[in-house]
């Protein structure tokens, strides 16, 4: 039984699974930097997967789905940061609200443009293609497991890496996160925070989109009623896992994307699998916990420190 | 009435009105007639006795999550937490109707409601206790505990506590003497409702007429004001998310006790989340909790309706509330905005007859 659980298909499926987590997370916590809590993700996430399949269906071609989910990633970042930026709205209402929104009017859409209730599923959906790197065909763990994924999986990794350089090593990424701590600074160094937080916003939209487009053209190609399942909350607990550093965040998702794979593969052999499902919610609060307190103690050390110098 | 409070209630008729006209747009390019549409959604909310009946059922938990919001968020302290709650809540009224199945009414009712009322209050102690302890952001806090209760509770009911028959997803039926009554027939109106009014006349008393409610206010709105006035502030907080955590619980009594007469594993479709949407969109008001809730209420027992009449989706409401609560969560900026732009007009026409 164990066996059954626990080989090489667990893995195989760690990397799909993590997948929309690493990119929406990728959008979440460069919002998380210019100092915005993205509550929103998990509407966004939907709103991808739905006009997804909407733009894979009408158009054949998994591209055009792609980039309807990318358009629409992109008003509803706009639609954000306008709330919360311009209007100062309290960023996590807005948050709820675009959940709200994304659940109400996919449903509705669902409905309305194809007549169903539940999910939709037809031939004429075109999936996002799969990519193998031939040199690593014939090399068995290997081959099983890194190739034959969707091309999105290696976006993915890729845009871990991008995020990285722009954060770190360009004046944008610096600008960034300058407007999330000292937006003051940055604006006497003549960069609008304003214009950084849009930025931030605009691309949280477009990769949860990318992310909703993976789960619903990724490998079963349909759509059903939220979709995203919390997949945006787990995206922001990984961004929590991580602190905001692209590299840690990723490492948090695919940790995630393993738990989430088990808790399917325990489903199969009839094992309960909610308790595996717990451990990212679980996990956060921990983490939180563990760094608050760390926090505590330093101030206290200070604190002391400082007595103990007069 | 006051000046803000006037402005305030015009950009709400103004928020529900725009979004109502969205939603008719809506219908149009729907190719329905939005007036058929709207004609169905009201009479289907209150055209019969017992349709004003499911109207009511449905305000039920949407009062109680809305006053749960209230309280919480004056203080300052946001329990987004309370969805886990209200299934814990369920639960644990259920597990108190299954297990004690003989007990009359009179004494297993107050029972159940002891049980759920403890469940969810101490379910929203913990995010209290990381907040004012550690600091800790009690939004993700409770947020991660949501789904940390569904999960719990989804386990629960599918393994120690299933149903003999079949994989329902659900607890044996609660025993007889914890079934609360229907009031009109075919509607599950049940005397919840009058338990809630008294919850209602409670937390207005609390909230407005109390020393502690005002604390709560003082908190919400200044911190360290209140800190130096005297407040104990973690206390007053730590209070407000215990308070807001046992009326989610209660929530979820009610779908148990009245409705459902047992725990299913998907027993809220969201009434958490739709409970802070009304207190948020009534800026925590108690009473405004009762009107909106009605009104939430209606919409959702009105849009079924619509749908069969006129095959306009029933999703449609909650894009009409969810573009409610834009509005309203954009209103100061608006606001802002428009007398930015009259500002500037009046100072330009200024400088134009300066200049003639």
């Amino acid at each position: 039984m164990l066996k059954e659980v626990i080989n090489l298909t667990l893995l195989q499926h760690t990397i799909r699974t993590a997948t929309p987590l690493i990119l929406a997370a990728l959008g979440g916590l460069l919002t998380q930097h210019a100092g915005i809590l993205n509550i929103g993700m998990e509407g966004m996430i939907l709103l991808g997967a739905f006009f997804g399949i909407v733009g894979s269906y009408f158009f054949s071609s998994s591209l055009a789905g792609t980039l309807l989910a990318v358009a629409i990633g992109i008003l509803v970042g706009l639609l954000f940061a306008y709330f919360v930026i311009d209007l100062k709205s309290d960023e996590f209402i807005i948050g709820i609200a675009i959940n709200m929104l994304a659940g109400g009017l996919t449903i509705f859409l669902l409905r309305s443009i194809f007549g169903v209730k539940g999910a939709f599923s037809s031939p004429d959906i075109v999936p996002l293609p799969r990519f193998n790197m031939g040199f690593l065909e014939g090399i068995p763990i290997l081959d099983t497991l890194l190739n034959n994924h969707t091309v999105f999986v290696y976006v993915s990794w890729i845009l871990v890496v991008l995020v990285y350089v722009y954060l770190y090593k360009t004046p944008y990424g610096i600008w960034l996160r300058a407007a999330g701590e000292f937006p003051e600074a940055l604006e006497t160094a003549g960069v609008s925070p304003r214009k950084m937080q849009y930025i931030s916003s605009i691309l949280c939209g477009i990769f949860c989109g990318l992310a909703g487009v993976h789960l619903s053209l990724g490998y079963l190609t349909l759509f059903t009623e939220n979709m995203s399942a919390n997949r945006g909350f787990i995206a922001l607990a990984a961004i929590i896992f991580g602190r905001a550093h692209p590299i840690k965040t990723l490492i948090a998702a695919f940790m995630f994307g393993f738990f989430d794979a088990l808790g399917i593969r325990l489903q199969v052999v009839g094992i309960p699998s909610q308790f595996t499902q717990m451990i990212p919610y679980l996990g956060t609060i921990v983490v939180l916990f563990v760094v608050a307190k760390s926090q505590l103690a330093r101030k206290k050390r200070a604190i002391e420190g400082e007595a103990h110098n007069e | 009435m006051k000046k803000e409070k006037v402005e305030y209630l015009i950009s709400l008729f103004l928020s529900i009105f725009a979004a109502l006209i969205i939603g008719g747009f809506i219908m149009l390019a729907n190719g329905r007639n939005p007036i058929v549409g709207f004609n169905a959604l009201i009479n289907g909310a209150i055209g019969s006795k017992y349709k004003i009946a499911t109207t009511l059922a449905k305000t039920v938990p949407l009062i109680l999550t809305g006053l749960a919001t209230s309280i919480s968020f004056r203080s300052g302290i946001f329990n987004i937490g309370g969805e886990g709650q209200l299934y814990l809540g369920a639960f644990g009224a259920a597990l108190v109707g299954i297990t004690l199945i003989n007990l009359p009414g009179l004494i297993g009712i107050p029972l159940a409601l002891l049980v759920s009322a403890i469940a969810g209050g101490l379910y929203a102690l913990l995010p209290a206790i990381l907040r004012v302890k550690y600091n800790i952001d009690e939004v993700i806090v409770t947020i991660m505990l949501n789904t940390v209760a569904v999960l719990l509770t989804g386990y629960l009911v599918n393994y120690p506590f299933a149903a003999d028959v079949g994989k329902l997803g659900a607890t044996e039926i609660i025993g007889e003497g914890y079934h609360l009554s229907r009031l009109v027939r075919l509607s599950t109106l049940n005397t919840s409702i009058f338990h809630v009014i008294v919850i209602t006349i409670i937390m207005y008393y609390l909230l407005e007429r109390t020393s502690i409610g005002y604390e709560i206010k003082m908190v919400g709105q200044n911190m360290n004001f209140s800190r130096y006035g005297g407040i104990n502030v973690k206390r007053r907080m730590i209070f407000a998310m215990v308070v807001s955590g046992i009326l989610c619980g209660i929530a979820g009594a009610f779908e148990v006790l009245g409705v459902h007469y047992r725990f299913l594993q998907h027993i809220s479709p969201g009434y958490a989340w739709d409970g802070m949407l009304i207190a948020l969109i009534v800026k925590n008001n108690p009473l405004g909790v009762v009107l909106m809730a009605l009104f939430f209420g209606a919409l959702k027992t009105g849009s079924i309706s619509m749908e069969n009449a006129t095959g306009i989706p029933s999703e449609l409401i909650s894009v009409i509330q969810s573009i409610i609560i834009l509005f309203i969560a954009g209103e100061a900026g608006f606001k802002d905005k428009i007398k930015g732009y009259f500002a500037r007009k009046r100072l330009s026409k200024k400088a134009g007859e300066k200049n003639a």
